[in-house]
């Protein structure tokens, strides 16, 4: 019964690639999602999903389908390159800066899709996706950003996480922040173009955004929050799937392979949300209490400090 | 467990404290965000190896005074040199402890971990942090008393520990100068203590320690020097002919209390 739901669907070859493309995706945004959840960069890269959408207006136009992802490229780095440069300068509130960038960019895509004949059905493909259709090309073009990303981010790991946790000290100790901001958002853009084709340019955010959070909620621990980021990025991956065939196929309900992907893992960080702070009891009944909690003055002098870093935002 | 004092600190400076040139020279260096001049005109000299207090009020520029030291503000009138150079080339021998709760307390981190990225540099890009890393965080985190915390995450700590956890991950650096922002701000007696006896170790390594705070007895207590800045320099020189009654009034205004007959306090406000 399960492998009928779970296994035979990817018997297809459509249904194959689909699933590679979608545990590639999954994996990669679950893995750098980590950074946009704990930069609080959530609505960056949501801007960046935005920017993007223009570049594949252009791209398709120019060269059809081929064109899509080169021209989604283009414009992430472009879009990439002003918010990091405007949010050095901070003249300007940097989500001010940034929902102009956005609305801007995607208006001239939502322009340029307005003047074509298919107007709705293309609007559609390239904001929600349709990863049924992707072929060996896309999934070998995703397989290299995949790779190149996981070596820029293993290569990276200390610096970015030293930048995410302490700016100030980073930029203390001689490190060019805005060279790693840089290449974070650039990273952040990359994996943005690749989940264009599959998901589209307004999915996926949530295939940065939602694993990463699930997976905060679950442990406390950098490395296994990213571990369990990349297994729920795939995991969604493959029960959307399933689920959109098995509607599809057998119930006669037609559902969108990306945006059931991206239910299922929301369906994940609900449940996150319930088992999260169950998991954190269990774990403190384990734990042992250390010596110095009997100390009532670093109690006092601890409960006055939380509450002073809620300002988060985009900074 | 190994006395950190052995390896932690300015390991490399052997040679007898006076004989040294000085740690950091302020020539009539005023510091600036943008066109807005946020202190003026700070002029005179942080011995090697002595202990100094920047003193002011909020606002006075104490930090900026810090992060131009370490060459993360412009210094656009005068000179502000550093161990015989530009604050940005003497960068690798300066350590910064920020304020603890300027932090993300739900960061996921361990202590063990934060303590350890004061390695990175050493370590270099790519590379693992090597045993010989490890070794050095856990001794200093040892020396700030919290050896025994090392698996915990950092924001479960309290605020004075997590004060010392920053302090371990400056002392990782091995530093010939310290930098600290406010470190006794809402720390209590215990962490208090920590801090201290954990600077005379890298004091006694040779290393040089700039402190901002609004605590003037510790200035008295622990500090050799004084720097009295509120947008411009007060005074600047050996703590009890720096901090006089007229000085603390002049740099305070109202939030300086006169004790009668036993000079003047300053009041948080």
């Amino acid at each position: 019964m399960l492998s009928r739901l779970l296994v035979d669907p990817f018997a297809l070859p459509f249904m194959q690639r689909a699933l590679v493309e979608v545990l590639l995706l999954g994996a990669l945004a679950g893995g750098v999602g980590v950074f946009v959840v704990l930069r609080r960069l959530a609505f960056l890269a949501d801007a960046l999903t935005h920017a993007v959408f223009p570049g594949v207006v252009i791209g398709y136009l120019v060269s059809r389908e081929s064109g899509i992802v080169p021209g989604a490229l283009v414009f992430a780095i472009l879009a990439t390159v002003l918010f990091t440069a405007f949010a050095a300068r901070a003249r300007v509130s940097q989500d001010a800066v940034l929902a102009i960038l956005l609305t801007s960019f995607f208006g001239l895509g939502v322009v340029l899709v307005s003047r074509q004949r298919s107007y709705t059905a293309d609007l559609t493909t390239f904001l929600f996706g349709r990863v049924l259709t992707v072929d060996s090309t896309q999934i070998a073009q995703t397989a290299v950003v995949a790779v190149a990303v996981s070596l820029a981010m293993y290569a990276l790991r200390k610096e970015l996480l030293l930048r995410t946790f302490d700016q100030q000290t980073a930029q203390a100790m001689g490190y060019r922040v805005v060279l790693l901001d840089l290449t974070l958002n650039l990273i952040i853009a990359l994996v943005v173009v690749a989940a264009v084709k599959a998901v589209g340019t307004i999915l996926s955010i949530a295939l940065l955004v939602v694993p990463a959070a699930t997976a905060r909620l679950l442990s406390d621990r950098l490395l296994v929050v990213t571990g369990l980021a990349v297994l729920l990025g795939m995991l969604g991956g493959w029960l959307g799937l399933a689920a959109s065939y098995e509607a599809s196929i057998n119930h006669g309900v037609r559902l969108a392979s990306g945006a059931t992907v991206v239910l299922a893992l929301v369906a994940f960080y609900l449940l996150a949300l319930g088992i999260g702070p169950l998991a954190r009891r269990c774990r403190r009944r384990r734990m042992k209490l250390p010596p110095e909690v009997a100390d009532v003055g670093e109690l006092s002098a601890g409960r006055l400090v939380p509450g002073t870093h809620t300002g988060g935002g985009v900074r | 467990m190994v006395d950190p004092r052995a390896d932690v600190g300015a390991g490399s400076l052997v040679d007898a404290a006076g004989d040294r040139p000085p740690a950091v020279v302020f020539d009539r260096a005023s510091v600036a965000y943008g066109r807005v001049p946020v202190l003026e005109d700070v002029d005179g000299v942080v011995n090697a190896g002595h202990m100094v207090a920047l003193i002011g009020p909020n606002g006075g520029g104490k930090s900026t005074l810090i992060k131009a030291v370490l060459g993360l503000v412009p210094v656009v009138r005068g000179s502000v040199q550093v161990l015989g150079r530009t604050p940005t080339q003497a960068r690798q021998d300066v350590a910064y402890v920020p304020q603890a709760d300027t932090l993300d307390l739900d960061f996921p981190i361990s202590v063990g971990q934060v303590v350890l990225m004061g390695r990175y540099r050493q370590v270099g890009w790519v590379r693992r942090p090597r045993r010989s890393d490890r070794l050095i965080a856990a001794e200093a985190l040892a020396a700030v008393g919290l050896a025994h915390r090392s698996a915990d995450r950092f924001g479960t700590l309290s605020g004075g520990q997590r004060q010392r956890v920053l302090l371990a991950r400056a002392m990782t650096q091995q530093p010939r100068l310290l930098l600290l922002d406010e470190p006794f701000n809402g720390v209590d007696a215990v962490s208090r203590q920590a801090l201290l006896s954990a600077i005379e170790g890298l004091r006694a390594a040779g290393a040089t320690v700039v402190v901002s705070t609004h605590d003037l007895s510790l200035a008295h207590l622990a500090c050799d020097d004084v720097c009295l800045v509120n947008r411009h320099q007060f005074g600047f020189g050996p703590t009890a002919a720096t901090l006089t009654p007229d000085r603390l009034r002049a740099a305070y205004g109202s939030a300086a209390l006169e004790l009668r007959g036993e000079g003047v306090i300053v009041a948080h406000s």
